[in-house]
């Protein structure tokens, strides 16, 4: 077991530069985002309230929750401005042949 | 950093834990009281009329913070009701006669509900919205009864009217004035909530004056300026609040709708600080004093409290944002609607989100939004940006819902 388990997202040019991408897979809904240094990827649902990030705000590595205002670093997941106080879940993003995964072990 | 020694903050609402959390970050050693009558934590607001009535969240779900939180970062509670504030000699009196010295002073005493008067017997029966306490008497009470009267549709009766619905009640909501949530909401937005709650089954009569409120062997019979008459079983007042400033009506304290603050929440005495909803302050961005009840102010005003009381000058430099969540509707608005040129609209569907902007010397200087959950999040907080940058605009691509709105942020 190498507890890999990466699974195509879709194309790297499916997400302008400071936006995200919702993506869903079974019955987990999750966030992936286009920053300038590259891809990420976090849970789909706020922590705050459960509202999708998907219609939020990226600026620079942000993602704001867009019911709240609550903010999280898109690539630690940390919860960085009130109302939010839990950290997102975050997993990791690979690119290869212009194909976007993330491994959701 | 600061040679404060003594902290006392009057009121526990939301302003007065992040005055607190935010004073502590920047001074360990000073001694940080927070003064509040409720037998709870403090807790957030929004969820009493939406998730709590619907039995989505429990109270223990909205606290800001936990027990251990306040404990870890030194802060104290006094459960006790305060009575006299003496500004001279620096000093609280509770309801329990105890004295209590301060160096430094920041109300937070937030809004209280303005409360029906009609007739004496049936004014007491009237449940109102503003603490956890009363949320549970509403639910309560609420669980026993099928017909529920609601006077006011502003944004508290049309969530309880939103949130009793969900939970099977016939919910009838009166409202005095032509449209729904004042004259901030544009008027198309405001006759899109009323369809919302009408396709519901809730019914409104809008631009209807109560005449009086008779008891009846069911509970009330409530008749109309317009001849219709309601039977409800329980009645709800929602009808505004205005700033919580009793205790210093008689002070030299600078009272003006609220407390009178500048844009460093301090007030008109030395050393004593105002901010949440009971604050009027100054607005560097709109240069006017303006007081405003929301989540997302008295939040931030509060961090701004505490940033300045720790020595930290900083102006408030908050654009006023706002939020109401009813049925599967997220309506949001931002900054200040009442002072415009022209208005441009964004998007025609609920289910894609539909803006409208206010324009004032081709910039924007408020926007209101209602959409399905999330919808109208993303470019209302656009706009907010943009207010506070102050930057002219692309009206065009305002009206254009297919191309996004954050290229105008990096301009």
């Amino acid at each position: 077991m190498t507890g890999d388990n990466w699974i195509e997202v879709g194309k790297t040019d499916s997400i302008d530069i400071e936006d995200l991408i919702r993506f869903d897979h079974g019955d987990k809904t999750f966030c992936i985002y286009r920053i300038e240094d590259g891809f990420y990827a976090t849970d789909g649902i706020c922590t705050h309230e459960e509202v999708h990030l998907e219609e939020g705000l990226v600026m620079d590595d942000e993602i704001e929750c867009p019911m709240h205002q609550g903010i999280f670093n898109i690539k630690s997941g940390k919860a960085i401005s009130p109302p939010a106080c839990d950290d997102l879940k975050t997993y990791p993003v690979k690119v290869e042949n212009d194909l976007i995964y993330i491994n959701i072990t | 950093m600061s040679s404060l020694k003594n902290l006392s903050i009057l009121g526990a609402g939301q302003a007065a834990v992040y005055a607190a959390s935010e004073f502590r970050k920047h001074d360990q050693d000073s001694i940080v009281t927070i003064f509040g009558d409720e037998n709870y934590l403090p807790y957030e607001r929004p969820p009493l009329s939406k998730d709590f009535l619907i039995n989505k969240k429990k109270e223990d779900e909205f606290s800001f913070f936990s027990k251990k939180y306040f404990e870890d970062q030194n802060i104290n509670f006094i459960n006790e009701k305060i009575e006299t504030v003496d500004f001279k000699n620096r000093s609280l009196l509770s309801n329990d006669n105890n004295k209590f010295s301060y160096d430094k002073l920041l109300i937070t005493t937030g809004s209280t509900n303005r409360k029906l008067t009609i007739d004496r017997e049936i004014d007491n029966k009237i449940f109102y919205l503003r603490n956890l306490e009363e949320a549970k008497k509403i639910k309560d009470r609420a669980s026993k009864v099928n017909k529920i009267a609601i006077i006011g549709g502003g944004f508290i009766g049309l969530e309880i009217a939103s949130s009793l619905n969900q939970q099977n009640k016939s919910v009838s909501l009166i409202e005095i004035s032509k449209q729904l949530m004042g004259r901030i909401i544009p008027s198309p937005i405001a006759n899109l909530v009323k369809d919302a709650h009408e396709q519901h089954g809730n019914k409104l009569y809008i631009n209807s004056k109560i005449k009086n409120i008779q008891k009846t062997s069911e509970g009330f019979k409530i008749l109309l300026d317009t001849n219709d008459s309601i039977d409800a079983e329980m009645i709800i007042g929602g009808i505004g609040s205005s700033p919580t400033i009793d205790l210093f009506s008689h002070s030299d304290l600078k009272l003006e709708n609220g407390i009178f603050t500048d844009e460093y929440c301090q007030t008109s005495i030395e050393d004593v600080y105002a901010a949440g909803d009971v604050s009027n302050f100054y607005h560097p961005l709109f240069q006017q004093n303006i007081r405003l009840e929301s989540f997302q102010h008295a939040q931030n005003h509060g961090i701004s409290a505490g940033k300045n009381i720790a020595g930290i000058k900083s102006e408030y430099l908050s654009v006023p944002w706002m939020w109401s969540d009813q049925f599967n509707l997220n309506l949001q608005l931002t900054g200040l609607c009442n002072d415009y040129d022209e208005i441009i609209v964004r998007g025609d569907r609920l289910e894609n989100g539909i803006i409208y902007f206010f324009i004032k010397n081709q910039k924007i200087a408020g926007a209101c939004g209602l959409g399905l959950m999330g919808k109208v999040g993303r470019d209302i907080r656009i706009a907010s940006k943009l207010i506070e940058k102050n930057t002219s605009i692309d009206k065009k691509i305002l009206s254009a819902q297919n191309e996004k709105l954050n290229a105008l942020l990096k301009k």
